[in-house]
């Protein structure tokens, strides 16, 4: 046995008996660069004794790329295990678990729209702001039931080859005879639909939400809708708002900046994107009522999503972008361009209102159904 | 007497009438008990059938498109069916693993492969342009005519089996008869072989159209997002939206439309026989 398994050894036993307690037994463990993955259940915290937390996301690259942003550093400060479960946490199916009393989430990516449907219906714990920082995250994607994981946006997305100047704005978007083609956009309102329409009208991006408050004001972005109806077609699936481009159905439309990313990258910059004008939005933390590692634990894990080196790591993967403000000076200078947190790319867009939101989302999905169907 | 032959063979059945009961019968209770408790008891959810244009296009456009699909698919089917029934024992084998085969590939596949032909450079617009039928593409994909393409393709083989099922135990010896008697082969066709099929087509229009009217994954597919049917509102209210009142009264409302369907079609034909139950 090494000099240095023994001094760990000899901490672990200190830890064990009380005479030292974790956190300097972490601290002295990592100074011999010894990090215990484990911790054995005796010398966890209280909220520790969760067997493992289950983190729910909607699959693909995100299971491995969260398990190494988020649920490695969980596990070595806290010693319990994360799973990644990549089958989407819906609005629906969260709800139908607390109603069934048969939750086995504990921390669900979910968005805007979950924070704001399930947040009232008292599916969620609410979010322990003496555990979760709410410095950490953007002002705008604070909430009492959900808070931000990290910011996307719906941007401005086009084929280089199909125009001979790069169109920029909503209004362009809405030029069919300038930027002849497909359009498309999200089938949900919540996908700066309304936001794009209303700009490509002339309102400002200062006053969309005051115009979209009346009721003339939501009268003209469908009727803008409308007007460019017979071009759209209106995506589910985010996969699908890439085929679309890729099969030259469409050659401008408004689909998430990490799609548009991928487009890019797979297309050697064929497809691109501008920030200008784009709509900001984030996915969110929420963590279904009466989930089983208890809600300090959830919280604990959130906390540790909001450390700015995590993020970073996760725009580096996928695109996703940090939602700390302190992470945009962390951000390596090749992936600025591709970060919407950068105060330059930031100060360009519109960040979804939840004021808004809260009290129209049903009338006007519904009244967008109506019109695209 | 035979009540005690027969009532042990209903011990058989307990299993089964249990399993449809736990997973199927008590879920469907609670969809139809939360379309008129949630959000609020009584039938509000139910007025909205009246009073909201969108689910009426919803409504209307499911029926249109089931009804539509129904009729192109049992035609199509029925040719295939026909020939089925005539073809030599080699034949048949190659023929009936054609048509099983589409039954064995994935829905989405299915629905991916009429994106890539039906898309404006796709195969099939290629080769009309390359034919000189057409100077532009035509749109086939993303609206009804799409959804229609992929829809009667998926329901083809439900269509073909119970027909050519049907086709197979009929006697061939009435149409020779009906030659022997003098009559041409349109006459014999028509007025011998076609009333002897009818059961077959009847069966394939049923399950044809009640299959339609549920569908989701070749609308939504097709559809580019604007060919909404019933399913996928559904499924939007909720797992979106979360008005679950209302995803689950138009839930019930498929149901007892599917029931309605049914109780109509029992008063012209004979179900069990249809079914096989009675010979």
């Amino acid at each position: 046995m090494t000099s240095r398994e023994e001094k760990y050894l000899e901490l672990k036993r200190a830890h064990a008996a009380g005479r030292m307690d974790r956190r300097s037994f972490l601290r002295r463990a990592g100074a011999l660069g010894i990090v215990p993955l484990v911790i054995p259940a005796h010398m966890r915290p209280a909220f520790a004794n969760a067997e493992e937390l289950v983190v729910v996301n909607w699959g693909g690259p995100a299971e491995a790329a969260y398990m190494n942003a988020f649920g490695e550093p969980f596990t070595e400060e806290t010693g319990i295990p994360v799973f990644i479960d990549g089958t989407g946490p819906s609005v629906g199916r969260i709800r139908a678990m607390v109603e069934a009393n048969a939750v086995v989430w504990d921390v669900c990516d979910s968005g805007v729209a979950g924070a704001i449907n399930l947040g009232p219906g008292g599916y969620l714990e609410p979010i322990d702001y003496s555990i979760v920082s709410a410095e950490r995250c953007r002002p705008e994607f604070v909430w009492e039931h959900g808070i931000g994981n990290y910011l996307f946006c719906n941007v401005l997305t086009y084929n280089t080859e199909a125009f001979e100047e790069a169109p920029t704005t909503w209004a362009d978007m809405w030029d069919v005879e300038k930027f002849p083609g497909g359009r498309t956009m999200r089938r949900n309102v919540l996908g700066g639909v309304m936001e794009s329409a209303l700009q490509a009208a002339g309102v400002a991006k200062e006053d969309v939400y005051d115009t979209l408050g009346t009721a003339d004001g939501r009268a003209l972005a469908f009727e803008k809708l409308e007007e460019l109806k017979p071009h759209t077609l209106y995506w589910s699936s985010a996969s699908e708002s890439q085929q679309l481009y890729r099969t030259g159905e469409v050659t401008i439309g408004n689909i998430w900046h990490t799609r548009s990313r991928g487009l890019r990258n797979d297309s050697n910059g064929q497809f691109t994107w501008t920030w200008n004008q784009g709509q900001l939005t984030a996915g969110a933390w929420l963590v279904p009522r009466g989930n089983p590692a208890g809600a300090e634990a959830a919280m604990r894990f959130i906390a540790v999503a909001q450390e700015p080196e995590n993020q970073v790591l996760l725009l580096e993967v996928m695109g996703n972008g940090p939602i700390n403000p302190e992470a945009a000076a962390l951000v390596p200078e090749e992936l600025r361009a591709d970060d919407p947190g950068q105060p330059e790319n930031y100060d360009l867009m519109l960040a979804d209102s939840e004021a808004f939101y809260s009290e129209y989302y049903d009338e006007v999905q519904e009244r967008y159904l109506e019109l695209i169907s | 007497m035979m009540r005690s032959q027969t009532a042990p063979y209903w011990w058989l059945v307990v299993p089964a009438l249990a399993a449809l009961g736990v997973f199927y019968l008590y879920p469907v209770a609670q969809v139809l008990w939360l379309s008129v408790t949630e959000p609020a008891p009584g039938l509000g959810n139910y007025t909205t059938l009246y009073e909201s244009q969108t689910v009426r296009n919803v409504i209307w456009r499911t029926t249109w498109i089931s009804l539509v699909t129904t009729v192109f698919t049992v035609t199509l089917g029925y040719v295939v069916a026909y020939a089925l029934a005539q073809v030599g024992r080699r034949t048949l084998v190659i023929m009936l693993f054609a048509v099983l085969m589409t039954l064995w590939l994935s829905v989405l596949i299915r629905a991916f492969s009429w994106v890539v032909l039906l898309q404006t450079n796709g195969l099939v617009n290629q080769a009309l342009i390359a034919i000189g039928l057409i100077d532009r593409p035509l749109p086939l994909l993303r609206n009804e005519l799409g959804v229609i393409i992929g829809m009667v393709h998926f329901m083809l083989p439900l269509a073909i089996l119970p027909m050519y099922a049907n086709m197979s135990g009929l006697d061939r010896r009435v149409m020779q008869a009906a030659d022997v008697l003098g009559a041409r082969s349109w006459q014999a066709f028509w007025w011998v072989w076609f009333p002897m099929s009818r059961p077959g087509i009847i069966v394939a229009t049923l399950l044809v159209f009640v299959f339609s009217l549920g569908f989701f994954v070749t609308p939504a597919i097709l559809g580019g997002g604007r060919v909404m049917m019933l399913s996928e509102y559904i499924s939007f209210q909720f797992q979106e939206t979360l008005r679950w009142g209302q995803a689950t009264m138009l839930a019930s409302t498929l149901l007892l439309g599917v029931l309605a369907v049914l109780a109509v079609a029992t008063r012209f034909i004979d179900m069990k026989r249809l079914f096989g139950a009675r010979g």
